[in-house]
């Protein structure tokens, strides 16, 4: 097998890998700004330069010359290479700043020419503590600055579009944010203008910068000069943990990290997944996090009066109990996770009522064939795979008809989704497991329920193309040790927190639980044991007993997901 | 004749072939008259002429890129891949003539653009392409509209476009005006202008043969290069190769500007002694006064203190042993009485101004450059200065995509080297002027 040789250390590779990447991807860091691994590499920021070396040929023989002692011989390139646009070949021998002086020094040089008209701002520059310019200056740039000029000055905190915030002078022209649209999203509503120095990324004339995935711009921002005009100076880097989960706008499951200081979400990320979303998020899904911290429901209610969770508990119980069960409705949720919908399947089915149903949230055109899809609901495909039908016209004629008693709805408004109205509820009693108090079904709930929002859970969403995938609790809610239900270790899995963090404080605790809690604190209520020690174990019996689902454990899904069909799963 | 002096030869009886004295030459009436499209004709008709055997006549003549890097030009033509069906293939003559001390491009524009059009049109056989491009400064607005109404003419006879005179070859010639970028003259970005891209230089490999312009395989040439074509099938490639200095021969256009008398472009052999071009042809310095120094080849080619120009011809292996390079032989001539860090300040401003800020060691370097060459030129500079300066060109030169970062870094390399006392003397001066005692600071 061919073999490159980096640093002394030789490694084997099949194809025509880019150097870069393959240093990467084998743990050996190059510094580099303008370089991504899903755009074109225009080599523009010099920052990854390394030696580079091939083995020289004999013209006769077409075989490499060999020295004395039987080497190879290395006709070295007579300058610096980028890194990002070398292809490995066979025999090549490549020195980066770990075994070269001449390149760690172009390295330092590189970045002193990068600094000298970057706004030393980071102070209050929302970048500052994340920032691949700031990151690697501290590792491979000069101390110090022989620069004594004023530096250049461009256009500062210029509105792009209605999401991104352009810095000019901070900008150091990798031109990620162009190639974006001119690559990925295809929108060409940035360039670069002026000249020079004078360099900056902008809009063309008449053009704002408003399509569904700008701010995809600002991850890829080696420095601070895109930032979120939704989220800059609200929170630094170091004061929020960030949590690996998926997000629930769309069916696609996009994967995310949800950031979080003092319980609050503070913006939403992407995480890179290469089978569902590789490195890009929406921006709808990016800014639909208001709802996990405004509007929530403080703790259970009877009627529209405050009590307290046990109580609570004994009047959904006793209102299934005392109902004929053949009068009773079962609604499900596309927005719950795959764990509570069996489990709110399972409570209907010990008391013999009708399997749940759950509502379709189609948004025609809406999707892109991207990202975004005409589905604004996460857990469809999970619903179908459990064998939940879609909840038709019947229940409003069901209704009207005076054939129900009890409405047990999970994590849904079938009012807002106009499926009945308050009046038609005014003779219903309704026991409902909601998370704002902007759900219109609220006003006619006769149990309330305050449910934990994906980002206050765990569980599992199935996206639209049979992606299973877990979501983890990135806030604490009250009464719910969030760290045990991380599975690991204090906070390994949030990466910027710490044992001190704002996790143990009180602020912005909501009073809500998840289903998967709630749900058996009604059905044993009702004699009808579900002892399930965590989510992980409703997810075995799921994967054990539906077909659907066989193989689709924690374990199989871990960070990336699992494509339900990879793991044996029937289709 | 003998030789007078140089290797061109005895350049006094030379005549002119791309200047001819010839009036309205610029008018395709008197170019035809004056043996005008021959070669192209000659090459379509003739059937010896196959496009391998033009190229090889090209090869033949030892023409070199008359841009500044000095390529051969017939080699390059044989980089162009084979022809394969339905795959278009490029042509382009690079008139974004923008070096500072560069302007014999213009000179042909202006007076023989004709032969420019015929040269073109004769490399497209010889690279079998049906399409080529004329990309030209927008500054020269005049020449180009007067360009234009010279191309429609020789449209309209025949000379360009659908089968050409009748031989079945068929081969269309766009002229593109250019927005005045000092960067859209490097090839590669002359390319991204041309598609109407930002004129940032692309990343070689791929070369132009193998990914030009619209993603095809593409030669680029400068203007004089391919005006020189005409007159190489007409007179063979031996006339040429015989013309001049022996490894980089033929007639080539002196830009000659500066302290002399007599300035302007000249057409003269390849070789010529550069004292024979400032002393004789351009009149010698004016006022009398005495040569400080010379920039052969246009603004990025090292400069030559008047002491190094002794027996050094106009040629590449001449200027390469003795510290500079050919460039675009336009020549900055100075006298005694320059100041040569007001020069450099000049350049510098040149370099930054230009630089298309696509790659961090000259976007930034450039600027810093200048900044510090201003502050030692306004008398504010430091000693410890001229050691950043030159630290500052080893940070740029051969880091970036293009050359440009080395253009801009050489003037001030060999011009410190070569004149640092002035430097020197400047950055002293203003140490005297903040009260400083010298003594103490040179101990």
């Amino acid at each position: 097998m061919p073999s490159v040789t980096i640093d002394g250390q030789t490694f084997e590779f099949e194809g025509r890998p880019g150097l870069l990447q393959f240093c990467l991807q084998h743990g050996l860091e190059v510094p580099h700004f303008c370089y991504h691994p899903a755009m074109s590499a225009p080599a523009n920021c010099r920052q990854c330069l390394v030696d580079v070396g091939t083995p020289e040929m004999d013209r006769e023989t077409r075989q490499p010359r060999l020295d004395e002692a039987g080497n190879p011989v290395i006709r070295f390139f007579p300058k610096l290479q980028t890194s990002c646009t070398m292809e490995i070949t066979d025999g090549m021998v490549v020195k980066s700043h770990r075994s070269s002086e001449a390149v760690e020094r172009a390295q330092k040089d590189n970045l002193e020419l990068l600094l000298i008209n970057h706004p030393l701002d980071c102070p209050i520059c929302d970048q500052a503590g994340h920032c691949p310019l700031q990151i690697q200056a501290y590792k491979y740039g000069p101390e110090g600055s022989r620069f004594e000029f004023e530096k250049v000055n461009k256009p500062k905190h210029i509105p792009l579009g209605p999401q991104v915030m352009l810095d000019g002078e901070r900008c150091i022209n990798c031109t990620r944010c162009v190639r974006f649209t001119t690559e990925i999203s295809e929108s060409h509503q940035l360039t670069i203008i002026e000249r020079g120095v004078r360099n900056y990324p902008m809009t063309p004339p008449g053009v704002t910068f408003d399509e569904p995935y700008s701010m995809n711009v600002i991850d890829i921002c080696p420095v601070g000069a895109l930032t979120s005009r939704d989220s800059r100076f609200k929170a630094r880097i170091w004061e929020m943990s960030r949590t690996a989960s998926v997000t629930t706008g769309g069916a696609n499951g996009n994967n995310c990290y949800y950031w979080v200081k003092d319980n609050q979400i503070m913006k939403v990320t992407p995480r890179d997944n290469p089978s569902v979303n590789e490195y890009w998020l929406p921006d709808e899904e990016r800014l639909d996090y208001h709802r996990f911290n405004d509007d929530r429901p403080e703790g259970p209610a009877i009627g529209k009066i405050k009590t307290d969770w046990n109580a609570a508990y004994d009047a959904a119980a006793s209102l299934l109990k005392d109902a004929d069960a053949s009068r009773v409705v079962f609604m499900g949720s596309a927005y719950a996770t795959v764990e509570d919908n069996y489990l709110l399947m399972k409570l209907a089915a010990s008391l013999g009522a009708d399997a749940p149903t759950y509502i379709p949230h189609i948004e025609e055109g809406h999707g892109d064939d991207w990202l975004r899809t005409d589905d604004r609901s996460p857990n469809r495909e999970g619903c179908e795979r459990l064998g939940m039908m879609p909840a038709g016209d019947s229940l409003a004629a069901r209704l009207n008809a005076g054939e129900v008693d009890v409405l047990y709805v999970l994590e849904e408004d079938p009012v807002a989704a106009g499926l009945a109205t308050t009046e038609q509820l005014a003779n219903v009693r309704v026991i409902l497991h909601a998370y704002n108090t902007t759900n219109q079904t609220m006003p006619a709930a006769d149990v309330f329920l305050p449910a934990a929002t994906v980002v206050e859970t765990v569980g599992t969403f199935v996206n639209h193309k049979g992606h299973a995938q877990r979501v983890r609790p990135a806030k604490a809610i009250r009464g719910m040790n969030r760290t045990l239900m991380m599975e690991v270790g204090k906070s390994r899995a949030d990466l910027h927190g710490t044992p001190f963090d704002r996790w143990h404080d009180e602020s912005n605790l909501v009073d809500c639980q998840p289903g998967w809690v709630s749900l058996p604190a009604v059905a044993i209520r009702l004699g009808h044991a579900m002892d399930y020690r965590g989510p992980k174990y409703i997810m075995h019996e799921i994967a054990d007993s539906i077909d659907a689902f066989d193989g689709a454990t924690y374990a199989a899904m871990g960070e990336q997901g699992v494509r339900l069909e990879d793991v044996g799963a029937a289709v | 004749m003998e030789a007078k002096s140089g290797k061109a030869g005895d350049w006094r009886s030379y005549e002119r072939v791309l200047l001819p004295k010839v009036k309205d030459y610029h008018q395709l009436e008197v170019y035809e008259a004056n043996g005008g499209y021959k070669a192209l004709r000659e090459i379509l008709t003739n059937d010896k002429w196959d496009p391998t055997a033009v190229t090889n006549e090209v090869k033949k003549s030892g023409l070199k890129g008359r841009g500044g890097a000095g390529f051969p030009t017939g080699l390059k033509w044989s980089f162009m891949p084979p022809v394969v069906e339905g795959v278009p293939r490029y042509l382009c003559c690079n008139g974004d003539e923008s070096e500072p001390g560069t302007f014999k491009d213009r000179q042909l524009l202006e007076y023989n653009p004709h032969a420019v059009f015929e040269g073109m049109l004769i490399a497209s056989y010889a690279m079998s392409l049906a399409g080529s491009y004329l990309y030209i400064r927008g500054e020269y607005a005049d020449w180009i509209t007067h360009m234009e109404g010279e191309l429609k003419k020789a449209y309209d006879k025949g000379y360009v476009g659908k089968n050409i005179m009748g031989s079945g070859f068929s081969s269309e010639l766009v002229i593109h005006k250019g927005a005045g970028a000092y960067i859209c003259g490097e090839e590669s970005s002359l390319m991204n202008s041309l598609e109407g891209k930002r004129a940032y230089p692309r990343v070689k490999p791929p070369f132009p043969a193998q990914k030009g312009i619209w993603g095809y395989p593409t030669t680029i040439n400068n203007v004089e290069t391919l005006a020189a074509v005409p007159y190489i099938i007409n007179r063979g490639g031996a006339w040429f190769a015989g013309t001049g200095a022996e490894k980089h021969p033929g007639p080539v256009l002196y830009g000659i500007s500066g302290h002399v008398n007599r300035p302007g472009v000249y057409e003269y052999p390849t070789g010529m002694l550069m004292t024979d071009l400032i002393y004789e042809v351009a009149g010698g310095i004016r006022g009398g006064k005495k040569l400080k120094a010379v920039v052969p080849g246009g603004s990025s080619t090292p400069v030559l203190r008047a002491d190094m120009i002794e027996g050094v011809t106009m040629d590449a292996d001449s200027l390469r042993e003795a510290g500079s390079m050919m460039g675009t032989s336009g020549m900055l001539v100075m006298d005694e009485d320059t100041d040569m860090v007001s020069f450099l300040r000049r350049i510098t401003h040149f370099y930054h101004h230009e630089s298309c800020g696509q790659c961090t060691p000259c976007r930034e370097g450039t600027g810093w450059l200048e900044n510090i060459v201003t502050r030692i030129d306004e008398g504010e500079g430091h000693l410890r200065d001229l050691d950043l300066l030159v630290d500052l060109c080893s940070e740029m030169e051969g880091r970036t995509v293009c050359a440009l970062a080395d253009a801009a870094a050489w003037p001030v390399r060999y011009t410190i080297d070569r004149f640092r006392s002035e430097f020197e003397a400047k950055c002293r001066a203003s140490l005297v002027s903040s009260g400083i005692d010298l003594a103490e600071v040179s101990a």
